[in-house]
């Protein structure tokens, strides 16, 4: 009878781990590595996870945000417009910096501040439409898509903005094991923000919004003070992400994000949140960058055409979403 | 995953266009005498553009000619060029250049302002069927390859019989300019540098930062990388900072494509073994030209039919005065 109990114990505590999403995303992520590696060992080195983690770090940060937006229930199209515009405006500012013979790292210090700010600019316009004007978030952010995109292109007259501090792009070489200090950097912000979402009161009021508006507001929380802040949030992380751009590059170029909104969105939605809010991990969408990137890696070094990219990730999507699926119907047909 | 962003941007460039059409419809009615050249060309957001434009705006005061510019603000593609074109020939110019971005679908649009007795000129890429067309003024494209190989066997010191490893960044697999200068590099290896392989090639999507992706990951795949060539400009900027990154500046020879600023800056520091460098400004001050000279005469005679603008190689070696001149002007 005791024998009986703990088997069954057991079995539904291999069965949990088999329904956490972020294990099972691990898994896909060892399967991948352990793929790739026995197509071309060279996979398996220092120099292709530093290049797995240079692509990693931007599309996690501005996933970071992104996961704040989709658990509040919303979705940020613009962030990746506001990557090129805020890269190419500290680009101006560093360059403008270096003509005056500034010191590079106060330039880059300058630069990363401006290209923050720009990204919170963005944010706040997003927020503004949300809260004030009552528009979706689909459409406030992708009228600041187009407008970021716009003046990113306006602003730098196309081309990639240079002339800035040289040592900006010896930060992105990797130093402790495969990451650079920009990427400890952006590690350290994934920790910050895991801790805001999960332990904080703002990750709680994140997740009462998008589990449920109106009884958020009911509870007496400012719903469209908490907005406002989730979208600045947002284009704050997209505006760091230009200034690692930058620092990848060289230089600020205005068409650096173009697409960064749907990875973003791709990385949350396989790490498990759910785009009808109030659902979502940190983890997750750590892992889910982690496996869009080692993808792009991944095809490369074993030489398949990039565009297979497209479709792979298109069915990891689909099975993240056919396992939500699932999950919410066990729980609704338990008895 | 890329066609909802390029549905999204085409949405809004198409309203942002159509602003743009009848704000610029409206105001210069005064100046009815002036002949209007309609110029669409293939993407903003491409510096190579931004100089056609400046060589095109000089050319068109000189001329006392107005001036239509018109394109999509990013996208160099066929589905956002053709409304464009529409709405431009809907603003009745007395000529149209046109880049088309595409050699088949931007036909129609050629034979449509043809028919409405609109001359058509073609400048940098051309359609298919060139009868309907005045002239096509372009830069060799397949040239332009021929010299990357040069370049190339020369930066790497080539010998006979020796074999040497290169890779090339390209933006996509069917841009015109793309395929021939992709055919022009193969061809000249081929013939004069056998020893040199081909051993990968990858699309950026006009992304640096997808292009420095690409490189980054070669440059750890092939340990005995002799070259790049970066087809573009975007591919060129994308490459160098791989380069930089890793600490192989020197070490790999690079040969990159177009003009910008920011890469014939980089020819001094060692990072670009040579830039294939056109000349947009010439090719759009020669169209205008070309078109003042068929207002004026009502024929086609003394226009050449085809007009290939030849290409300038950048280097170490090249004077201040040729890399000043070849960098593409910016506004």
């Amino acid at each position: 009878m005791n024998q009986v109990g703990t088997d069954a114990k057991s079995l539904k505590q291999v069965r949990m781990l088999f329904g956490n999403q972020q294990f099972l995303l691990l898994l896909v992520w060892f399967a991948m590595v352990a793929f790739f590696t026995a197509f071309n060992s060279i996979f398996f080195s220092m120099a292709v996870f530093g290049n797995i983690l240079l692509d990693w770090a931007p599309v996690v940060l501005i996933a970071l945000g992104q996961t704040f937006v989709i658990i509040s229930g919303g979705i940020d199209l613009s962030v990746g417009s506001t990557v090129g515009l805020s890269g190419v405006v500290a680009a101006f500012q560093m360059q403008h910096m270096m003509t005056n013979g500034d010191n590079q790292w106060l330039a880059i210090a300058v630069g990363t501040l401006v290209a923050a700010l720009v990204g919170i600019a963005v944010g706040l316009v997003n927020g503004f439409l949300i809260t004030k004007t009552k528009v979706v978030p689909f459409i406030a952010t992708l009228v600041t898509m187009g407008a970021a995109a716009g003046l990113a292109i306006v602003y730098s007259g196309g081309a990639p903005v240079g002339g800035g501090p040289d040592k900006a792009i010896e930060l992105s070489v990797p130093w402790f094991g495969p990451f650079s200090t920009p990427g400890l950097i952006v590690v350290g912000i994934v920790i910050i923000c895991g801790l805001f979402l999960h332990l904080a009161r703002f990750g709680r009021y994140t997740y009462a919004i998008g589990s449920n508006e109106f009884a958020a507001r009911t509870a007496g929380i400012n719903v469209n003070r908490h907005y406002l802040k989730v979208y600045a949030l947002s284009g704050l992380l997209a505006g760091l992400a230009g200034m690692f751009f930058y620092c990848r590059l060289g230089s600020g170029a205005p068409t650096s994000g173009y697409g960064g909104e749907l990875d973003a969105i791709a990385a949350v939605v396989i790490g498990g949140a759910a785009l009808t809010g109030g659902i979502g991990r940190i983890s997750g969408t750590v892992l889910g960058a982690l496996i869009l990137t080692t993808t792009t890696s991944g095809l490369i070094i074993i030489g398949v055409a990039p565009d297979w990219k497209q479709v792979v990730v298109a069915i990891l999507i689909a099975a993240a979403v056919l396992l939500q699926g699932n999950k919410n119907g066990s729980r609704g047909g338990s008895k | 995953m890329f066609s909802l962003r390029k549905v999204l941007t085409a949405a809004i460039s198409a309203g942002v266009i159509g602003a743009l059409i009848t704000g610029t419809a409206v105001a210069p009615a005064q100046a009815a005498a002036k002949k209007k050249i309609a110029f669409v060309m293939g993407a903003e957001s491409d510096p190579f553009f931004q100089a056609m434009k400046v060589g095109a705006e000089a050319a068109a005061a000189a001329n006392n000619v107005e001036l239509i510019w018109q394109g999509d603000p990013s996208e160099y593609s066929p589905a956002t060029q053709i409304p464009v074109v529409d709405q431009v020939l809907a603003m009745n110019p007395d000529a149209l250049v046109l880049i088309p971005t595409d050699p088949t679908a931007l036909q129609a649009s050629v034979t449509k302002a043809h028919n409405a007795g609109i001359p058509v000129i073609n400048v940098d890429t051309r359609v298919n069927d060139l009868t309907n067309v005045l002239s096509f003024i372009t830069g060799d494209n397949a040239d332009g390859g021929a010299k990357a190989a040069d370049a190339l066997a020369k930066a790497i010191k080539y010998k006979a019989g020796k074999t040497y490893q290169v890779v090339v960044g390209l933006t996509s697999a069917t841009a015109t300019t793309n395929v021939a200068r992709l055919d022009g590099f193969t061809k000249r290896l081929a013939a004069k540098y056998p020893g040199i392989k081909i051993k990968d090639k990858a699309y950026s999507q006009s992304s640096p930062a997808k292009a420095n992706t690409n490189v980054s990951n070669w440059l750890t795949k092939y340990p005995n990388l002799a070259g790049i060539f970066a087809i573009d400009g975007t591919n060129a900027a994308g490459a160098a900072a791989a380069i930089q990154a890793k600490g192989l500046k020197g070490k790999i020879a690079l040969v990159g494509y177009d003009a910008y600023k920011t890469n014939v800056d980089l020819i001094a520091k060692g990072i670009f073994t040579a830039l294939v460098a056109q000349d947009p400004a010439a090719e759009a001050k020669l169209a205008i030209e070309s078109l003042v000279k068929y207002f004026n005469t009502g024929s086609a005679t003394g226009i050449t039919k085809e007009v290939v603008i030849p290409n300038v190689v950048l280097s170490k070696t090249s004077t201040a005065a040729a890399l000043k001149k070849y960098t593409y002007v910016q506004k």
